[in-house]
């Protein structure tokens, strides 16, 4: 019992846990350091020569629908209760959860006296997921089976997570108004996991009859450095987790490329467009495997030999070997070469226009496109400098998601000191418990 | 003026501050699940009753000749059958002993053994042999013959060439003579044995006797076996078999009454004496429940008790077995009414006559396979009538990891039993719930319900399709609570054919019932 509650809570307590972030605020702060490493390689803090990022660090999830942590955990004086009732009212038939998280340890800029040339060192840790459940899934765990009596419920999940580590170099130069950036990236994967999208089928059947139970599989996913083994031979599903690792380097190797160019229109107006991780592939050969379930039962109930009741020779035995229920999930494993991932592909277009020395405008479009899905997000933005180290700024964003994103930033920049907090969406940064949603990101660098 | 700067200091810092707010608690240091209903419905147990197995199980089958046979309509008959009585060739077939027989004189009717009133006149060796021993203390060698004028082969008697050389001291033995093959030919019982010894001289001599009384000549068969034996069979009685078949299924614990339409008893005689063999019945009684004796009284026998069996006749049915089969029925019995009153055995006792005419021109034969073999059985087509014919059987139980459950979280239980009825039988049923006491601590249904599963539709006297019965059996948490820590049960059954047990029903084989049990949680948390 304790197994399908922890189930049913990591499903929605991830979802309620991460947020939205498509960085449309950064790309439009051409100023700050990490726009560079995150959104444009052809980005350069304006009269800077060297640059020193410290960490960074951003967040981008979104849940489908309206879910949001209060409609999973409420507080009853010092405990906090979960009750997916409510949860699960606020699902679609379909959920996806979309995580995105960027952690930029430490960078390197240096650019010429004459700006002609510009080079960039720097490390990163990325973290990209997509995970997909049907409802039936948490419905199934935290109400019970009785109300699918006679249907066929699917609750096989889908999902796509992987992390790794970016080691960058880039270099930029300077055509008169034009500056291109490109940025070669050695991407060496931590761990993934990544359902076979053919296979991706569980089903669970209750016969109206006397509750018969019909489990099927067609299931099958790929892990590297996540889970060495699943045990399914008692009640619940062990699974044994790789040892936790985090090395700088490992077999699974891939490279990308991210390019940029920033093109000043006259004294006002700026545009730029970058893609970020082109050709971004990891090929993952750290023991991965290939785990797959293919199996039917059902499971009828103890049989109890006629004979027996009529003779009273043997005893009535109501056993109900549900360990052999869930026996049927039993995973295999086998090694498999064929295990890859791709790096979310972004691209920013942009632009911005100084109306005064204090103010200026801005339009971001940003397109993010992962193996399974896609985005496209529209930024309007709006910069107001009272300080020579203060920037504060909002932004109007529409996504897939929703046409109502207030975003913001403040960003102060004393010296050579660059930091900054900012967000696509205001509401979701200051409220993240009742937003289905959130984006944010923190930095800090130092410029000279 | 100079507040504006601060302000705009502020402003970011009470940004930070109000999303550190929102951050730095930690809402999963007291963790609880919120309290909800949830309902879980699995199966329980599924069970078939076949009405074959049943029969095997419920006959309390203990003997090993009883057998249920599935008829090809599928209609199952029922043979309680008596052990086989056998009367092998091989009790007549000691007519010539092993061993030594005098020869008193050169010529002597030697008599061989045979059964009173049996005359053979022709036997045909199987094995055998045969030799001569003779004390020669003539003084002389002797040279000769020995013939058997009655043991021939191909038209020719049996002779065996003698060469006796004088000793006093050791006796003479003469070539052994193999008899395989060779046939005796007698009218009277009697072999007549010649032997005609001579001295260098030409002078015929008899073997004086060794001592007095005692022949100096002997004849030694060793080994002799029959393959075939002809002649005359008078009159002869001898015991064939008495036995007893029980009837168990008028033997069980059930209670109620069972009617069984048109029981029979056959008598089977499979005979390959080559002679006129007539069986005499000389006990035949059901034993009804309280031992009372019930005669079985038939017209089927002769008037005396009697049946004469089928056998092969000579000379054309040499090596063949006849049958004779004799069934008591409704028609010429009164076993209809004896099974009425559910008698619990049959016993019966019979005894054989050869030629009992007294006929004495019958010729007969008997061959080393020939034997008389008797059984009887009791035959009950299973087509009748049953009226709360019921029982009650205790089992242990186990409830398995249901008896492990924190039935502080069950708020209830409903348990849903199926039965899928293809029997032309109806049955109730109640389990009574026991401690370790054997005391009753409740049972599934309540206030005197019964679950009832009804037969199914009868056509013909045959069921015709399937009767579903659903039921719902509620139960608190604390019922179930109760129920779950019991170890035995008493299950309460009892059956009744179509029609409030009024019209016979045929049981088949494919007959068979489903009962299934699946149950619902409603849980608390």
């Amino acid at each position: 019992m304790k197994i399908k509650y922890i189930s049913a809570l990591l499903v929605l307590l991830a979802a309620a846990k991460v947020n939205a972030q498509q960085e449309m605020m950064l790309n439009s702060l051409q100023n700050l350091w990490h726009s560079n490493t995150s959104t444009n390689p052809a980005f350069f803090p304006e009269n800077k020569h060297f640059v020193i990022g410290l960490p960074a660090y951003s967040i981008d999830a979104a849940h489908s629908g309206d879910l949001t942590y209060k409609d999973i955990f409420r507080k009853d004086g010092d405990r906090t209760i979960v009750d997916f009732d409510n949860a699960i009212s606020k699902l679609d038939p379909e959920n996806d959860l979309n995580f995105d998280q960027r952690l930029e340890t430490v960078s390197f800029g240096f650019r010429s006296p004459n700006n002609k040339w510009g080079f960039q060192l720097g490390h990163a840790i990325a973290f990209s997921g997509a995970l997909t459940y049907p409802k039936a899934l948490p419905e199934l765990l935290w109400n019970g089976n009785a109300s699918y009596i006679g249907q066929t419920v699917e609750i096989g999940l889908q999902a796509d997570i992987a992390d790794w580590h970016e080691w960058s170099v880039g270099v930029m130069r300077q055509f008169g108004p034009l500056n291109v950036g490109v940025r070669a990236k050695y991407l060496t994967g931590i761990s993934a996991l990544r359902t076979d999208d053919d296979r991706h089928s569980m089903s669970i059947y209750t016969d109206p009859d006397i509750y018969q139970l019909t489990l099927k599989t067609d299931y099958a996913f790929y892990s590297s450095s996540i889970i060495s083994a699943i045990d399914t031979a008692d009640l619940g599903f062990d699974i044994t987790l790789d040892a936790l690792g985090n090395k700088l380097r490992s077999k699974n190797n891939g490279i990308a490329f991210d390019l940029g160019g920033v093109l000043k229109v006259g004294e006002r107006l700026t545009l730029d467009a970058s893609v970020i991780n082109l050709g971004g592939l990891i090929k993952w050969k750290n023991d991965p495997r290939y785990f797959q379930s293919k199996a039917e039962y059902t499971y009828s109930g103890s049989t109890i030999p006629g004979e027996d009741i009529l003779n009273g020779s043997d005893s009535l035995d109501f056993d109900t070997k549900l360990d052999t229920l869930n026996d049927i999930f039993r995973f295999s494993q086998t090694a498999t070469d064929a295990m890859e991932t791709r790096a979310p592909m972004r691209i920013y277009v942009g632009g911005t226009f100084e109306l005064t020395k204090h103010w200026s405008v801005g339009l971001t479009v940003f397109h993010q496109k992962k193996d399974r899905d896609s985005n496209t997000a529209v930024g309007a933005s709006v910069r107001w400098l009272p300080l020579k180290w203060l920037s504060l700024g909002a932004m109007y964003g529409v996504n897939n998601r929703s046409a109502a994103n207030l975003g913001f930033h403040v960003a102060f920049t004393p010296g050579p000191v660059q930091v900054y907090f900012l967000s696509d969406n205001l509401l979701n940064a200051f409220a993240l418990k009742s937003s289905p949603a959130a984006n944010l990101r923190a930095g800090l660098a130092l410029a000279f | 003026m100079q507040r504006k700067p601060i302000l705009r200091l502020l402003l970011p810092i009470l940004v930070m501050a109000s999303m550190w707010s929102a951050c730095n608690k930690s809402d999963f240091d007291q963790l609880d699940l919120a309290d909800h209903n949830a309902e879980f419905a699995f199966p329980l147990f599924n069970t078939t009753l076949g009405l074959d197995d049943l029969l095997f199980k419920v006959l309390n089958d203990t003997l090993s000749g009883d057998t249920l046979f599935i008829n090809p309509d599928n209609t199952m008959t029922l043979y309680y059958t008596g052990d086989v009585a056998e009367k092998p060739a091989s009790d007549i077939f000691q007519t010539f002993p092993s061993g030594p027989a005098p020869i008193p004189d050169t010529l002597y009717q030697y008599p061989f053994n045979s059964p009173d009133g049996v005359t053979i006149r022709d036997a045909l060796f199987k094995t055998g042999m045969i030799n001569l021993v003779i004390f020669n203390n003539t003084g002389q060698n002797l040279t000769g013959t020995f013939t058997v004028e009655q043991i021939k082969k191909n038209g020719q008697k049996l002779t065996i060439p003698l060469n006796v050389p004088n000793n006093p001291v050791f006796p003479y033995s003469s070539p052994i003579f193999d008899l395989t093959g060779w046939r005796a030919e007698s009218e009277n019982n009697e072999l007549t044995f010649r032997y005609e010894l001579y001295t260098p001289d030409g002078v015929r001599v008899k073997i004086p006797e060794v001592s007095p009384g005692i022949s100096g000549v002997l004849v030694v068969f060793q080994n002799l076996t029959l393959s075939y034996l002809e002649g005359y069979w008078g009159y002869s009685s001898y015991p064939l078999t008495r036995d007893t078949i029980e009837i168990d299924i008028n033997q069980t614990d059930l209670d109620g009454g069972i009617t069984i339409v048109n029981p029979k008893v056959t008598m089977l005689i499979a005979n390959s004496w080559g002679f006129p063999t007539r069986g005499y019945i000389k006990y035949l009684s059901f034993i009804g429940q309280n031992g009372e004796e019930i005669p079985l009284i038939t017209s089927a026998f002769n008037n005396d008790s009697t049946i004469d069996f089928n056998y092969p006749h000579y000379p054309n049915e040499i090596g063949q077995t006849k049958y004779t089969e004799v069934t008591l029925d409704e028609n010429n019995s009164n076993i209809a009414s004896i099974f009425n009153s559910q008698p619990t055995r049959l016993i019966y006792e019979v005894e054989g006559i050869s030629n009992a005419e007294h006929d004495p021109t019958v010729i007969g034969f008997l061959t080393d396979t020939s034997s008389i073999k008797l059984g009887v059985r009791v035959e009950l087509l299973l087509e009748g009538t049953a009226k709360n014919f019921g029982a009650e059987q205790e089992m242990d139980l186990n409830f398995g990891e249901y008896s492990d459950l924190d039935t502080s979280k069950i708020q209830s239980v409903e348990f849903k039993l199926v039965t899928e009825n293809s029997t032309p039988i109806s049955a109730d049923m109640q389990i009574v719930f026991l401690n370790e006491a054997g005391q009753a601590v409740d049972s599934l249904f309540t206030d005197g319900a019964k679950v009832i599963m009804q037969s199914a539709p009868i056509t013909n006297g045959v069921a015709s399709g399937t009767t579903r019965e659903e039921n719902f059996i509620q139960m608190s948490a604390t019922r179930f609570d109760r129920i779950r820590q019991t170890k035995k049960a008493v299950l309460k059954t009892s059956f009744t054919t179509a029609q409030g047990g009024t019209v016979p029903v045929k049981l088949l084989a494919t007959n068979k019932a489903i009962v299934k049990m699946g149950i619902k949680v409603k849980t608390r948390y």
